[in-house]
């Protein structure tokens, strides 16, 4: 004899077992459909969140700090509190050359201007900036080019100008090669750019200018003064472990009390970014856990409905037994109806669940971004559906070991 | 064909119950023989012994020259496939199946393909008169036309015997004159029949009557019908 399993009569039989309980087979297969899906949808979502998250980041260095002025609030070495602490030149260079570690950096001058161009005019600001913080904050550049190490230290009379700047001064024309009187000083647009990451140091590059810090010190009349000062930290070292050198080298030019915390403060992105991330493992395993739940709600229903398909079925299987079914016919019969069941309204979870991935994802995606990556891996998609298909067969064993035992007399005797 | 030899069958329980002692019967090829007796004689005991649906404690029990004794399931299930033909009072047809489907089913599980095993099933309905109920269900057919069906089902194997547990039980007497005489054919081409029945009228109507009684064959008429 041989199993029944390679017979097209099984699946006929399977198909009409199935068929003859609509409903039931219909609710059945919808709980592992919403297992399935939800799992998928779940580990797929948190993803895709996670990229929405991570792309707010975009070209935005995580390993990113911060080092800001202000007042003393203890009087040291002769001096009284209250002092206002200047960033400039010296610090700069004290930090440069004291503090290792240290990848890119670039003090920071911000400051209101009015832009003129014929007649627009607009009150907007600049950001003197050093050729690094292109890199630190990387913008996308529509038209022209960044500003280099030479225009700094030339001091070049150049400026990058923010995209939503630009069609508002500059409607209808490239600002590329004009120049634009920045409170009364022209300066030559070398660049349009827009601002990749909805993080940004000292106001959002869309509406500024981007000039050479050395170039707006001249211009604006700051003399070798800076606002503030960014850094990243080198592989390996977090913008934290940086700030206790910065602070000496500050502390070098500056009458500044060891303990004084509002003389000098920090800022550190990598510590947001850190949360974000922890945050992020949560919801993975949140989204795991809540995923396993439904699936195993799913197979426990696969396997309760087996059980009471067995216990409907006793007395035909007896009848089957009688006239020549082996305990195997039966097992594998009742087997394959969990197992069909599982894997169709398995697949079609992964199937559902993909599509609503598919269109969270097209939804989601911005022009130049990219989409967030609201998806789930292949190899995921089949460890889910494989996962539901050797759990829904286990949820089935139990009954169909139990239609095993079901001895031909006894059963038939059932009315 | 049968042969029974000091066969004993006890229930196990608190108070163990010895339903078979030390039975001794023999069929020959060909036979029409009722088993009767009270309930509770054994006779349904004895029954599922023949059938390789029970087994005994003690003795020896041929069947067709094969000795049935302490089978797997799986040996047990294949020797009943191939060797016996069961008849019950309760038709016991599988109800979503149609009259062609359920006699085809014994060949399904020796593995015949669909359509030499449609085609035999066909071949029994015919010889059944039932060739125009092969599409219909058994819930549309009447008791005498569903147990024709069993009877069939339990031919379509060409069985060494036919084991029948009450088969007019749930019939009508028009009706049951009507399967027994569809027995009495089938063992007028040679077919060896065993009925169990608490019917006298159809003992009467078999060649030899086997009463058991507690548990113990009293007589065995031989006469001739």
């Amino acid at each position: 004899m041989k199993l029944a399993i390679f017979d097209i009569e099984n699946w006929r039989e399977i198909g009409a077992t199935l068929a003859r309980n609509k409903t039931r087979t219909l609710l059945t297969a919808f709980g592992i459909f919403w297992g399935t899906a939800m799992l998928a949808m779940l580990l797929g979502g948190s993803q895709g969140l996670e990229g929405i998250m991570r792309r707010q980041f975009a070209g935005f260095a995580t390993n990113t700090g911060g080092a800001f002025t202000g007042t003393t609030s203890i009087a040291y070495r002769g001096f009284n509190k209250g002092m206002t602490v200047q960033l400039d030149d010296r610090d700069v260079a004290n930090i440069r050359r004291t503090v290792p570690h240290i990848a890119m950096s670039t003090p920071v001058n911000s400051r209101s201007v009015t832009a003129v161009n014929g007649s627009h005019s607009k009150s907007t600001r600049t950001i003197g900036v050093e050729s690094d913080y292109f890199r630190m904050m990387e913008p996308i550049v529509d038209e022209g080019r960044l500003i280099n190490e030479s225009d700094v230290s030339r001091a070049r009379k150049v400026a990058v100008i923010g995209r939503n700047l630009a069609s508002e001064l500059f409607p209808g024309e490239s600002p590329v090669g004009q120049y634009v009187s920045l409170n009364g000083v022209f300066m030559r647009i070398i660049g349009v750019v827009a601002q990749k990451s909805d993080v940004s140091i000292a106001g959002r590059i869309d509406e500024s200018f981007i000039i050479p810090v050395t170039t707006g010190q001249r211009a604006f009349n700051e003399g070798n003064r800076y606002g503030f000062f960014i850094y990243t930290a080198e592989d390996g070292h977090t913008p934290a472990e940086l700030q206790k050198g910065i602070r000496r080298a500050v502390s070098l030019n500056h009458p500044i009390h060891p303990a004084d915390e509002s003389a000098i403060s920090f800022m550190d992105v990598s510590e947001m970014f850190e949360t974000i991330n922890n945050l992020f493992i949560g919801l993975a395993i949140l989204a795991f856990f809540v995923g396993m739940g439904s699936l195993m709600a799913g197979v426990i229903g696969v396997g309760n409905i087996m059980w009471i398909i067995v216990k409907e079925r006793t007395r035909e299987i007896g009848i089957r037994r009688a006239i020549g079914a082996r305990p195997v016919d039966i097992v594998v019969q009742i087997l394959s109806e969990s197992v069909l069941l599982t894997l169709v309204a398995g697949t079609s979870g992964v199937v559902f669940a993909t599509i609503v991935l598919a269109a969270a994802d097209k939804i989601t995606s911005v022009p130049g971004f990219g989409a967030p990556g609201f998806e789930i891996s292949f190899w995921l998609a089949v460890v889910i559906v494989a996962t539901f298909f050797v759990l829904g067969s286990a949820a089935g064993t139990v009954p169909a070991l139990k239609s095993m035992k079901i001895k031909p007399i006894e059963a038939m005797r059932e009315k | 064909m049968i042969k029974l030899r000091k066969v004993n069958k006890t229930y196990p329980g608190i108070v163990p119950l010895h339903v078979l002692k030390n039975i001794d019967l023999d069929i020959a090829r060909g036979e029409l023989v009722a088993i009767m007796g009270a309930s509770g004689s054994g006779k349904s005991t004895l029954l599922n012994i023949l059938g390789i649906l029970d087994n005994y404690d003690s003795g020896d029990y041929h069947l067709d020259g094969v000795l049935v004794k302490d089978l797997n399931e799986n040996r047990a299930a294949e020797l009943r496939n191939r060797m016996i033909g069961f008849v019950f009072q309760s038709f016991n047809l599988i109800g979503y199946k149609n009259a062609l489907e359920n006699v085809a089913l014994p060949l399904f599980y020796q593995g015949v393909s669909r359509r030499k095993r449609n085609a035999m099933a066909m071949e029994q309905l015919e010889r059944m008169g039932l060739a125009d109920r092969a599409h219909h269900l058994p819930g549309e057919m009447s008791g005498g036309q569903k147990q024709r069906v069993a009877i069939a089902r339990a031919l379509v194997t060409h069985p060494s015997i036919i084991l029948a547990d009450e088969p007019t039980g749930a019939l009508d007497s028009h009706t049951s004159q009507e399967v027994m005489q569809v027995f009495r054919d089938l063992n007028a081409e040679g077919m060896t029949t065993v009925i169990v029945t608490h019917d006298p009228g159809v003992g009467a109507a078999t060649n030899r009557i086997i009463r058991i009684s507690d548990g113990m064959i009293t007589n065995s008429d031989e006469k001739n019908a």
